[in-house]
């Protein structure tokens, strides 16, 4: 173990080429995050085009880069302009701006930087300790359980995308279809393809992506003519010098919030769809209603800066450890990861830590030195961003769209793909015009083949189509993907409803089923716990509902 | 009872997922053992169908969402909304018509030169940014991909004559 752990260090620390690419991918995730109307997702999926001619590790330890990079990017537009970069830093705003505008600018930036770094450290343990164990559970699993926990990710993505459930749900389906289209890989026959040559072959995952995400994104980011033709920023910030002892002893003496935020942004990132833009509204709220100076939150608080900043950053180890473990991607980044090491002929599973030890090393180390990288580049990206800022939208926008179609075309070197990516492109800005959720469609692209694949696998195994209900694990994934499916309605309920006050103990009881039956005695008292927990609150709110 | 813009998306969900599972009939079945390949795709559809209907249904039956009628569906507004984004539209199917001809460098520089002018305006001195800022940008891409990466980006027939 230990000799595969050090060479992959030297794979990543000790060669030049993988330490400057990361370094460009950082510094390029730091702009990406910090331009508002870009996201991360969208510098990562900009990224992968230059990672088919690197190795796997090259490739993943540069969009590592670009992805730890954006979560603080997004900390230097909100902090200095009061406009959130990216979705993942909206609740450092609350209480950054406000501190910059009482004259500490340096001092805001070096707790939202150092809150970043150390949140990103933690989830990088509990990533590094977290993911080979999970992997181990994972290995557990047969194709029903696989196919269940597939059905679950989709699931909880359509829950927690926002919206309207309906469309979300249609939203994934249509995903699922795109990814059957061209010939099966069980039988090798052609579906879907109406006598064009070209459709045979599928769908590939990256234009699709590219069209969905980036590609419709810039047709939104130029619609306003006004908006579009204006600098990206208008209020543009200066040069300021960064607080780093001061920041550094702050967060120390705030430990407590920082561990909390950390570990609410790892929890987070497991969840399927549930990224940063989740996380650091949470950990903000958590901080609040724990902190003794609540009135202090929204006027410069520094446990409003540190709570978000550390949130989001952790997020990242946390949406990393299921794809590492599981295969399954957390948020959209790792979806594209997931389709990085399909490129490099990897395919990402329970296995992947066992098959793959030195490359699933190097992710958990890259993402390490991701970290040290954001915080030596903040100053140098800083006046950058600065100058980045004076550009008008569609000039970005239009030498972007050339890109993505360069990207794109590179990936099996044939004009098809941009074509599709244009299709997807189209589609992918009306659904959103339309109120659909992409999240579940780029799921479900990306997926869809690997459900089929273990549908297909586990009726070649048995016809015993109730084997996907008998099975501990795939019940237990099953009952969660009902549950995720439900829990918009619970949201929406009002608190005093039977439904919305039954939701949380039924769905304790009901998972404690599956647990049960896995027999092992952590598991069992797992279970023995969420039964008498759930069992406690349904009778405190059955009584409170006799009361009233 | 209304019709809005859900009720015509899911009609067209509807009639597509007709389609589809009409399609579903033609695939080969190679009679080997296991699971057919048009099973899943049908699932999908079946399942895709169902959340249209559903679609459909809660679209006509809402009374929060605002009708056809009182939707801003004038034409001008239409064209103004979607003016930008249409010229993408266009300017990305030209730029990959005419791709085979005039290969990626040169489409590319058109193609984003013509964007930023479409986008941006017509005067003297963003005419002559443009320019710059295409050139320069899409030769950097070309050169990135063409020597660094090795790909090989598409000549175009007037590279080739020459």
């Amino acid at each position: 173990m230990i000799d595969v752990i050090l060479q992959a260090f030297a794979s990543i620390v000790l060669d030049p080429v993988t330490l400057g690419l990361m370094f460009v991918g950082t510094l390029a995730g730091i702009l990406a995050g910090a331009i508002p109307g870009f996201t991360i997702a969208m510098g990562v999926i900009l990224t992968l085009p230059f990672t088919f001619g690197m190795t796997a590790v090259q490739g993943l330890a540069t969009m590592l880069g670009v992805f730890v990079g954006g979560f603080s990017g997004g900390l230097m537009s909100c902090m200095l302009t009061g406009i959130p970069g990216t979705p993942s830093s909206v609740a450092t705003t609350f209480d950054g701006f406000p501190l910059v505008r009482s004259g500490r600018p340096g001092l805001a930036l070096g707790l939202g930087l150092w809150s970043s770094f150390f949140g990103g450290m933690i989830s990088a343990v509990i990533l590094v300790a977290l993911a080979p164990q999970l992997a181990f559970l994972g290995l557990e699993f047969g194709p029903w359980d696989y196919f269940s926990l597939i059905i679950f990710a989709l699931t909880i993505t359509v829950s927690l995308s926002g919206g309207n459930i309906t469309k979300g749900l249609i939203a994934g389906l249509l995903g699922l279809f795109a990814a059957t289209v061209g010939e099966d890989e069980i039988n090798g026959v052609a579906r879907f393809t109406f006598g064009f040559d070209d459709f045979k072959q599928g769908f590939a995952f990256l234009p699709v992506l590219i069209g969905l995400f980036a590609f419709s994104q810039l047709l939104t980011d130029v619609e306003d003519d006004k908006r579009a033709k204006s600098p990206l920023m208008s209020q543009s910030g200066t040069v300021v010098k960064v607080e780093h002892r001061q920041a550094i002893l702050i967060i120390l003496k705030r430990w407590v919030n920082l561990f909390r935020s950390s570990f609410i942004g790892i929890f987070t990132g497991i969840l399927p769809a549930a990224g940063g833009s989740i996380s650091n509204i949470l950990a903000y709220d958590q901080a609040k209603k724990a902190s003794a100076n609540r009135s202090n939150f929204g006027k410069g608080e520094y446990d409003g800066v540190i709570a978000p900043e550390a949130a989001n950053n952790a997020t990242a180890g946390g949406a990393l450890i299921m794809m590492m473990a599981l295969g399954i991607p957390g948020d959209i980044v790792t979806a594209v990861m997931l389709g990085a090491l399909m490129i490099h002929n990897i395919i990402p599973g329970p296995t992947f830590i066992q098959d793959e030890p030195l490359l699933a090393y190097g992710v958990f180390i890259a993402f390490f030195v991701a970290h040290f990288f954001m915080v030596g580049l903040q100053a140098f990206s800083l006046r950058i961003f600065l100058l980045v800022t004076k550009i008008p939208m569609y000039v970005l926008a239009s030498v972007i769209l050339a890109y993505c179609a360069i990207g794109v075309f590179a990936l099996h070197n044939i004009v098809f793909d941009i074509w599709v990516m244009f299709f997807f492109g189209v589609i992918g800005y009306f659904m959103k015009k339309l109120g659909f959720p992409l999240a579940p469609m780029i799921l479900g692209v990306v997926l869809g083949k690997l459900a089929e694949l273990n549908l297909a696998r586990a009726t070649g195994i048995s016809d015993d189509m109730l084997l996907f209900v008998s099975r501990p694990w795939s019940l237990f994934f099953l009952l969660m993907a009902v549950i995720s499916v439900i829990f918009p309605f619970y949201q929406e309920a009002k608190k005093e409803t039977l439904f919305a006050k039954l939701y949380v103990p039924v769905s304790m009881i009901v998972l404690s089923l599956p647990l049960f039956l896995m027999g092992s005695p952590v598991r069992m008292i797992v279970a023995v716990i969420l039964v008498l927990t759930g069992a406690y609150f349904l009778y405190k709110r059955i009584t409170s509902l006799k009361i009233t | 009872m209304s019709i809005n813009k859900d009720t015509i998306v899911a009609i067209f969900l509807l009639l597509f997922c007709g389609i589809m599972i009409n399609s579903s009939f033609d695939i080969e079945d190679p009679g080997y053992q296991g699971m057919k390949a048009s099973f899943w795709p049908t699932i999908v559809l079946c399942l895709l169908s169902v959340m249209s209907l559903v679609m459909l249904i809660k679209s006509m039956v809402s009374s929060t969402v605002n009708n056809l009628n009182s939707e801003n569906t004038n034409s001008q507004n239409i064209f103004l909304r979607y003016k930008n984004a249409s010229i993408c539209f266009l300017m990305f199917i030209l730029f990959l018509a005419f791709l085979d001809y005039l290969g990626m460098l040169i489409g590319g520089v058109l193609f984003v030169f013509g964007l930023l002018t479409l986008l941006g305006g017509f005067q003297i001195k963003k005419i002559i940014n443009h320019s710059i800022i295409s050139i320069i940008t899409i030769g950097i891409m070309w050169s990135i991909f063409t020597f660094g990466l090795k790909v090989i980006l598409p000549e175009g027939e007037i590279l080739r004559i020459w």
